[in-house]
């Protein structure tokens, strides 16, 4: 963008200039129209028919000039240098304001090429990529390149440059502006800084962090996420940047299922924004192997991108601490029960009454042969006929004794809880069942074998008082039930045996079914139903589904035959 | 080191022209006033009244001022008409659509 001005004559801006002027071009010019437009101030250029040159005139040249100082005042606006380069890419000119005075492009770059002063920043495959793009005779933008000053400083420079053709649309080299960038690049990465810090501290968090999008994407992921995301899959397994989490959790399969459409339908609330927090704990496998996890699931401030955290922390190993002491049902074979000076108290899950009654003496005796043990609704642990192997001592769960005749169901002749002991017969010296004996309420237990059991029995007079004792309830229990099951109506048979039940459960809701009380009463079904349906419109209890409630404990004991009466005085 | 050239054109092997293609060529200096504003004046007519039949070469004078003098062209701005025939020649920057028109031989159509 040079174009050539040749002045006609003189200074056009000078006063006599015009007079000169426009003799010379009426000499020029000869016929009316051109002369015309000329007058009327329509003419830029005249050429000389005889030295074939064209002239502007002063108007024209004017502003010409004022343009070439427009574009060049914009130009140092925003560049700080212009530059040529020929054919081959090597510098021909520069010119800029800031030449010179930083060392890094001045007069001693002509004839050099970009690649000739130290620039560090472009790695062979950067220069291998620049270099594709000038074969192509393309236009670059933005090429930002560092080095090393005069003064030793690192300065930052961002060169743009386009191709030059010839008219015969030959390639004669590339020009193009260059702009000091070094104070940007300096802000830039001072602004990074508590970026950085940022990142750092979300990476050295113990808890595993993950950003999720409107869609469930993740979007940001920590560094303890991110180690957990390589290995493994399902919610065990950190969902990567990019992938949709909640797709993940959709997807997960067997025990995973339940907790994965859970995590996803909390994950899913706290998006739409209908909920604002969310915790939730699940057991899975993991890259870890089997861990408990705790998840968080929080709504994200602002109007952003992102819209929920994520967080998830393994609490296996702190779980396990809380569950040892105390607890019966978590504790592993081979462990100990509370010591001499413990007492059972209400609420404790180790209440069977029978141990409880026990001298501390005799009850230190009995506790290293005992071994915790959890009994399963439907469990059969004797059948009639086989030996004996273990006593149980129930804690919370409850055994029927059930006796069997040929051509029937079974019938319910006794029924033990946390006041008495399943095996009792070995007291009397028999070491055979006679009958079987099925768990109908799932719950902990002590379980002693019998060997062990025989010599504490033989050693503590107490034990031998509190068995046999107990012993004979049972079969107090036993000639009542029979009686009972003979002469009394259903409804009171019913409902002495909810109260039994009631005293060894220990809870006010049972699940049991029509056929499972039918067999325990010796009836058909139709006559649960009625009597079950008659105490429910006494509103002494309710049943549905299953599921009985004993509401009214007192009404109960009347509606009863005296069997329940009889049985517990003993 | 500068050279205008615009052209346009519908000519194409599936469907010949059946409009006469008018060709012109445009005589102007750089970017001085005159020359910008004939550009611009020729441009809006053409694209009023040719639609895209037309041809247009634009030469910048003081890159090519012999070309000028081989069209008998002695001043910038100027239009000259090559085709079809009759040929014409209009001096300044075409800022008077009736005379352009009139030179390009277009009839300017009754409002």
């Amino acid at each position: 963008m040079k174009p050539d001005l040749r002045v006609l004559v003189g200074n056009p801006r000078r006063p006599d200039a015009g007079s000169g002027l426009s003799a010379h071009i009426l000499r020029l010019v000869k016929s009316t129209p051109e002369r015309q437009a000329i007058a009327s101030g329509q003419v830029d250029a005249v050429i000389d028919d005889a030295t074939g040159k064209a002239f502007l005139l002063p108007d024209a040249q004017h502003a010409l000039r004022e343009d070439r100082t427009r574009v060049r005042g914009l130009l140092a606006l925003t560049s700080d240098w212009c530059w040529e380069q020929d054919e081959l890419h090597r510098f021909v000119s520069h010119t800029g304001a800031a030449s010179g005075s930083s060392g890094i492009f001045d007069e001693s770059i002509i004839g050099k090429t970009l690649r000739d002063p130290p620039f560090d920043s472009m790695s062979e495959a950067d220069w291998r990529a620049h270099r594709r793009l000038l074969e192509w005779r393309a236009a670059f933008r933005e090429l930002e390149l560092r080095c090393t000053d005069r003064a030793g400083e690192m300065r930052s420079v961002s060169i743009s440059g386009e191709p030059i053709f010839d008219e015969q649309d030959q390639f004669k080299g590339y020009r193009g502006t260059m702009r000091d960038i070094t104070v940007r690049k300096q802000s830039e990465a001072l602004a990074q800084k508590p970026l950085r810090l940022a990142c750092d501290t979300l990476d050295a968090l113990a808890v595993q962090l993950c950003v999720l999008d409107s869609a469930g994407t993740v979007i940001l992921a920590n560094k303890p996420a991110g180690a957990f995301a390589t290995g493994g899959s399902g919610i065990g397994a950190v969902v990567p940047v990019g992938d949709n989490y909640l797709a993940v959790c959709d997807k997960a399969r067997g025990n995973e299922r339940v907790d994965g459409v859970a995590i996803a339908a909390e994950v899913r609330q706290v998006i739409a924004g209908d909920s604002p927090l969310f915790h939730h704990e699940y057991v899975c496998n993991s890259p870890a192997g089997r861990c408990r996890f705790s998840l968080t699931v929080t709504a994200f401030p602002g109007d952003g991108a992102a819209r929920v955290v994520i967080s998830r922390e393994n609490v296996t190993e702190r779980k396990r601490a809380e569950r040892i002491p105390g607890n019966a049902a978590g504790r592993k074979s081979g462990e100990r029960l509370p010591g001499p000076g413990h007492k059972v108290a209400e609420g404790d899950p180790i209440a069977n009454s029978l141990l409880a009654a026990l001298p501390g003496k005799d009850y230190q005796g009995l506790l290293a042969g005992f071994e915790p043990v959890t009994l399963t609704y439907g469990e059969v642990l004797f059948e009639p006929g086989e030996p004996i192997r273990h006593v149980y001592f129930p804690n919370d769960s409850l055994v029927s004794l059930l006796t069997t005749v040929e051509g029937h169901e079974a019938l319910e002749v006794g029924l033990v809880g946390r006041e008495g002991m399943i095996g009792i017969s070995l007291v009397l010296g028999m070491d055979v069942s006679s009958v079987r004996a099925l768990v109908q309420g799932t719950g902990t237990a002590m379980r002693m074998n019998v060997a062990r059991f025989r010599r504490q029995f033989r050693k503590s007079l107490p034990l031998q008082g509190e068995l046999y004792r107990y012993a004979h309830a049972m079969l107090v229990q036993a000639r009542q039930t029979a009686a009972c099951n003979r002469f009394h109506a259903v409804t009171g048979r019913l409902a002495r045996w909810l109260l039994m039940t009631h005293d060894r459960a220990r809870s006010d809701q049972f699940l049991l079914t029509q056929k499972f009380l039918a067999d325990m009463l010796g009836v058909r079904r139709a006559g649960v139903t009625k009597a079950a349906g008659t105490l429910q419109q006494r509103k002494l209890i309710s049943y549905s589904r299953g599921k009985i409630s004993i509401l009214d404990r007192q009404g109960l004991e009347a509606a009863s035959c005296g069997c329940y009466e009889a049985v517990r005085n003993h | 080191m500068r050279k205008l050239r615009r052209k346009k054109t519908n000519r194409s092997a599936s469907a010949p022209a059946v409009t006469t293609i008018v060709v012109m060529r445009l005589y102007i200096a750089n970017n001085a006033p005159n020359s910008v504003r004939a550009v611009a004046n020729l441009e809006a007519i053409c694209k009023e009244h040719l639609k895209d039949n037309f041809k247009l070469e634009i030469i910048d004078v003081l890159e090519y001022p012999l070309r000028a003098l081989a069209d008998g062209i002695l001043v910038t701005p100027s239009l000259a008409k090559m085709s079809p025939s009759p040929a014409a020649k209009i001096i300044g920057n075409l800022s008077d659509k009736s005379s352009v028109l009139h030179a390009l031989g277009i009839v300017e159509p009754v409002e």
